[in-house]
């Protein structure tokens, strides 16, 4: 027999037709929505523990309390949404906290610009990093958040630093509308222009590419070493705004202000239900999971739970976070 | 042109498996740099070359000796391991207040510290069990085990301070043996102990494997999952040693006992030679990396840096050692994420 008849596998992909994942079934559906969901039962559940949360007042306090953390967690998700992670930005919005405060008095209004430049600066210099040295994110940021710790602590000789100009960051303490917090409105306006400019330009693409599948984005031409160079240059950039914003609050820059932020950033970004495996998801989801946690973080005392379990949820959360959206067809071997 | 029954007759010698000549720079550069790094401090400071300073050096490295030898065992997986920080406040709590203390009256003595050290397995445990049974990313799993464990402590903490009182857990740290606190003899009998473990165990030659192949371990038969978080667990069991170790040091417990130690460890490691990758390195190397880590640590401090120095110190090493061990590969056309 010179032909051998392999009837059974030929006819094995005509009796299952191929799968083509179209629509995405009700189960999908519902995990995508999940931020939302898990926003508005929060809320719900805390207007049944204290029906006074659902003032006004208390829902303007929440909000503005959580811009610092809506920046950090929007400019980190463009890192994860490259298949990366960024664990410095606590760290670096620290270290900007300090940079702001010291250069305040010479400077003036330009020291938010300034700020901010210096830090997307930092965040460019990990990227380059990463890509040129080719170390994984998690170990070149990890060295970065040890780094900027380290460089805060000796300039601001480990203590805060008094922010005596406060005309420079009054406006972020205004209210837009009379309702809106200036910070939170600033907060919002980030995660919309840079959703926009990924959304108009080809740029959607290259970053999604880039999560799904580096390798086949690299061959098919995609500027795969760029974009992600340019993520964490926005990353850094936003951990500056996010330092803004504290200093405005607190009135001082301290080499640890924004240390205790890292943990909410990440479960933000992965409530949200951006996969930690790149590609899937978008800064308005880690909006969303902002929000969820920043809830969770005021709603806790309000229930009366010990701030101590609020740690212990943090850990729950982002384990069963990842653990849900994380996408098992890519990675074969979990390390 | 030979026929085929001959080639079959035809006995392929294979080449002699050759011993391979004198030791690659992976294991001999750290001991060097050792020696290269403890005689420039001794040339430029003569507070540093004492024996006292040697004595102070050694018990400095005990307790990040200690948190090495568990990482060690993680990252020869190829995992990584982030949750030092929460086990080691957990443990560091729980022994503070099991032992005779000022906040109760248990007095559970060495109970209390293999209690401690069991509740480091625990969330050791945990962080295996969510990386094998959730499949979530170890760093993930790890980095929220330690704010569990965080919490944990700071649940048990109760905004009261624990002192121990406990004359045993104390004199650790005070009385010296030959010269050098009780506490850095426990942390070489530890290096030791994972040595053995390491070397002669299943699971320590598995987590070799697994780091070197895991796809060829699972594909031989072997059930890949309960090593793993036995090596976890394991690793978990070496922090908690470690936290109550700090508590024996501060005669208290700190919810920040294990704070940067996570990092401190993980530099000793990767410039001990053990690779993030997995599959290469061991103890050895790593309590080769504690001293070097130690060693800078030591001298910057006596030549006149300032102590705010040394974290930043350690992230450029881990950074700059790690671009080092990746550099034979960078041809390969492999993802990096």
């Amino acid at each position: 027999m010179s032909t051998p008849v392999i009837t059974e596998p030929a006819s094995n992909p005509a009796a299952e037709p191929a799968v083509v994942t179209g629509a995405p079934t009700a189960a999908q559906r519902v995990t995508s929505f999940m931020p939302v969901i898990a926003l508005v039962a929060l809320l719900a559940a805390l207007t049944i523990a204290d029906p006074d949360f659902l003032t006004q007042r208390s829902l303007t306090a929440a909000v503005r309390t959580s811009a610092p953390l809506v920046v950090l967690a929007a400019g980190a998700t463009l890192v994860v949404l490259c298949g990366g992670i960024d664990l410095s930005i606590a760290a670096l919005c620290s270290l900007s906290t300090v940079f702001f405060a010291m250069w305040l008095p010479d400077l003036g209004g330009l020291t938010i610009l300034v700020a901010v430049a210096a830090a997307g600066a930092i965040g460019a210099v990990q990227g380059i990093a990463h890509v040129v040295l080719r170390i994984p994110s998690f170990v070149v940021t990890l060295g970065g958040m040890s780094i900027f710790s380290a460089v805060a602590l000796v300039i601001s000789d480990a203590g805060p630093i008094r922010v005596i100009d406060r005309d420079a960051t009054g406006w972020l303490n205004l209210y837009v509308a009379g309702y809106l917090p200036m910070s939170f409105f600033v907060a919002l306006l980030v995660v919309a222009v840079i959703s926009l400019i990924i959304k108009l330009t080809p740029l959607e693409s290259f970053v999604r590419a880039t999560g799904y599948s580096e390798s086949a984005a690299r061959l098919a031409g995609t500027p795969v070493d760029a974009v992600k160079v340019a993520a964490f240059t926005v990353s850094g950039a936003c951990a500056g705004l996010a330092a803004v914003m504290l200093a405005s609050r607190n009135f001082s820059g301290s080499p640890t202000m924004a240390d205790n932020l890292l943990l909410p950033a990440v479960a933000a970004i992965v409530v949200g239900g951006t996969a930690i495996t790149g590609g899937h998801g978008s800064l308005w989801r880690s909006l969303a999971g902002a929000l969820v946690v920043t809830l969770l973080r005021v709603g806790l005392p309000i229930v009366g739970v010990p701030s101590a379990w609020e740690q212990i949820l943090y850990g729950a959360i982002i384990v069963a976070a990842v653990a849900l959206t994380l996408d098992r067809s890519k990675v074969l071997i979990i390390k | 042109m030979t026929s085929p029954a001959k080639a079959d007759t035809d006995v392929v010698v294979p080449p002699r498996p050759r011993p391979r000549r004198g030791v690659s720079l992976l294991d001999a550069g750290p001991p060097i740099a050792l020696v290269v790094i403890f005689a420039v401090f001794a040339a430029l400071s003569s507070d540093f070359r004492t024996v006292g300073n040697v004595q102070n050096i050694l018990d400095a490295a005990a307790v990040l000796a200690v948190v090495a030898c568990g990482i060690t065992f993680v990252l020869m997986m190829g995992s990584i391991d982030l949750s030092v920080p929460g086990v080691m406040g957990a443990s560091a709590i729980a022994v503070a207040l099991l032992v005779a203390n000022n906040r109760n009256d248990n007095a559970w003595g060495l109970l209390g510290i293999l209690v401690a050290v069991l509740l480091g397995a625990g969330l050791g445990c945990v962080s295996g069990m969510a990386l094998v049974s959730l499949r979530v990313p170890s760093f993930m799993t790890t980095l929220g085990v330690s704010a569990v464990g965080l919490g944990v402590a700071t649940l048990m903490f109760a905004g009261v301070q624990p002192n121990i009182t406990d004359e045993m857990l104390r004199g650790w740290a005070v009385n010296r043996f030959l010269g050098l606190a009780y506490l850095t003899w426990i942390a070489v009998a530890c290096v030791l102990v994972g040595w053995l473990i390491q070397r002669y165990s299943r699971l320590g030659r598995y987590a070799y494997a697994i780091g070197g192949a895991e796809e060829v371990l699972s594909l031989s038969g072997v059930k890949v999952a309960p090593y793993k978080v036995a090596v976890f667990t394991l690793a978990g069991a070496f922090y908690g040693l470690a936290g109550v170790m700090v508590t024996s040091q501060l005669s208290a417990g700190l919810v920040q006992a294990g704070k940067g130690y996570d990092f401190a460890a993980i530099t000793a490691a990767v410039v001990g030679g053990t690779l993030l990758t997995g599959g290469r390195g061991g103890v050895l190397h790593s309590a080769v990396g504690v001293l070097l880590v130690t060693v800078l640590t030591n001298g910057l401090v006596q030549v006149g840096v300032s102590p705010y120095w040394q974290g930043g110190v350690q992230g450029l090493i881990v950074v700059a050692a790690v671009s080092a061990a990746v550099l034979p590969q960078r041809r390969r056309n492999q993802v990096t994420k």
